[in-house]
């Protein structure tokens, strides 16, 4: 790990620069992307790319997938994946019953190869009913969702200021929307981000 | 007995005077009048008058009850009411859960339990109050008045913002129930959003295919990297500062595995 790491430092702090410069690869900027064919998805249509459901088994790096409309996914994990589970983590940190939404690029026996995985990723609005210790009991909708906050993790952005590792300008009563990893089968969430409009 | 019997007009009348004058009055209450269950009950349209209608009857009743002279009657009045208000609040559960009851002013919450066990109480202090004989109100009495109508407060979703949000605020500033964020820890997102807008990830974000892969600290730097295609986009932003100009990138072929 850590000789990846040294190599990828390295290349950074050795030919790092603070813009990338077009290359031989072509460009780098955002034209390329916007020159790029659109993806060829028929409005309406599922989106090939793309999977969501809930984790049934993992064998060696494939994620058997139970989508919320009773398709089945499976999905392929590969060095170059990213999986996030209230930040980045490692493989072995998927675990049977987890949610995901997976993006990537469908091979052609169906397995999507996958380039992003976010595991039990949330977004929910509610409001602020009470606050014990490093708890927030958000009323959604009338229902009670326990939000967990995880000490070096989790972050208040509060109007458009930077965010802060500071939550205690959060108040009850107040509306606020949080970006966080749900813990299956409780109404419980870990904070990533949560936002207050002031 | 008698004297507990005599005191539930005193409880009930002050209780439907206020729930009334809500009903007739309140401008909130008749604009969202549409959003309670009494309008899945009655048509959308009809929804107005028939708060209004509800409001004049717990008027009606509440002058019986308050008003000489005492007669059965007053209480047989006040406990059919109440087992209406019963009646409703579980036709509101059973046909529309998401609506609010519109009891007491408007509020967008969804009958729930103590929304019943407010009504349950309202029922019983009105069968009580049918064999209400005038009775002196001693100081015994006027204590249980008071617990009784403490209880209908505190069973009152729509009296919340009067006294326990501020509660809560008073606990939570007093006891600060979350972590204070440790001195020079920094989030993660924290540094993400420092990124994102950077020129560094901007010219390079038509690459990257994934989300974040790895991210480690080292030298006061943080170090983040996404898959760009076939190659490695790596990131070196500094911890403290917000400059988004500093942050550097570097598109490496991805190295070999240790």
């Amino acid at each position: 790990m850590t000789t990846r790491r040294q190599v990828l430092r390295s290349a950074v702090l050795g030919g790092g620069a603070t813009v990338l410069a077009a290359t031989a690869l072509g460009s780098l900027g955002p034209e390329a992307a916007f020159g790029a064919a659109a993806p060829a998805v028929t409005p309406g249509a599922p989106d090939p790319n793309f999977a969501e459901g809930r984790i049934r088994s993992i064998k060696d790096n494939t994620l058997f997938v139970l989508g919320s409309n009773m398709v089945f996914h499976r999905i392929r994990v590969v060095d170059g994946t990213s999986l996030w589970k209230l930040g980045p983590v490692a493989f072995d940190q998927a675990k049977p019953g987890d949610g995901l939404y997976a993006r990537g690029v469908r091979m052609p026996d169906g397995v999507l190869a996958a380039e992003s995985v976010w595991l039990n990723i949330v977004n929910i609005k509610g409001h602020v009913r009470t606050i014990t210790s490093e708890k927030i009991h958000l009323d959604h909708n009338g229902q009670e969702i326990l939000c967990h906050q995880v000490p070096g993790k989790s972050v208040a952005v509060y109007s458009d200021a930077p965010p802060s590792a500071d939550l205690s300008l959060l108040r009850v009563g107040q509306h606020v929307q949080v970006l966080g990893a749900w813990r299956p089968d409780t109404n419980q969430v870990d904070i990533a981000t949560v936002f207050s409009p002031h | 007995m008698n004297g507990i019997a005599a005191l539930q007009p005193y409880v009930i009348g002050p209780l439907l005077v206020w729930a009334a004058v809500l009903k007739l009055t309140g401008r909130r209450m008749r604009a969202q009048a549409g959003r309670t269950a009494l309008a899945r009950l009655v048509g959308a349209a009809r929804a107005v008058p028939a708060l209004r209608l509800t409001g004049l009857l717990e008027l009606a009743v509440a002058a019986a009850l308050l008003l000489p002279p005492v007669s059965p009657a007053d209480g047989v009045a006040a406990a059919v009411l109440s087992a209406g208000f019963l009646a409703y609040l579980t036709y509101a559960r059973l046909a529309a859960p998401a609506s609010s009851c519109g009891c007491l002013g408007a509020h967008a919450r969804p009958v729930n339990v103590r929304g019943f066990a407010r009504a349950g109480l309202l029922l019983a202090m009105s069968v009580a109050a049918i064999w209400a004989r005038p009775h002196p109100i001693d100081a015994p009495l006027a204590v249980l008045g008071l617990a009784e109508a403490a209880a209908l407060v505190a069973l009152s979703p729509e009296l919340d913002r009067a006294w326990l949000v501020p509660l809560r605020r008073l606990l939570v500033r007093l006891r600060r129930p979350l972590t204070v964020p440790t001195p020079g820890e920094v989030p993660l997102e924290v540094s993400l959003r420092l990124l994102y807008r950077s020129p560094a990830y901007c010219s390079a974000s038509a690459r990257i295919t994934s989300d974040v892969r790895d991210a480690w600290e080292e030298d006061g730097l943080r170090f983040v990297v996404y898959t760009a295609g076939a190659r490695t986009a790596v990131f070196a932003l500094p911890l403290a500062g917000d400059d988004p100009s500093e942050v550097r990138v570097a598109l490496t072929d991805e190295p070999a595995m240790a």
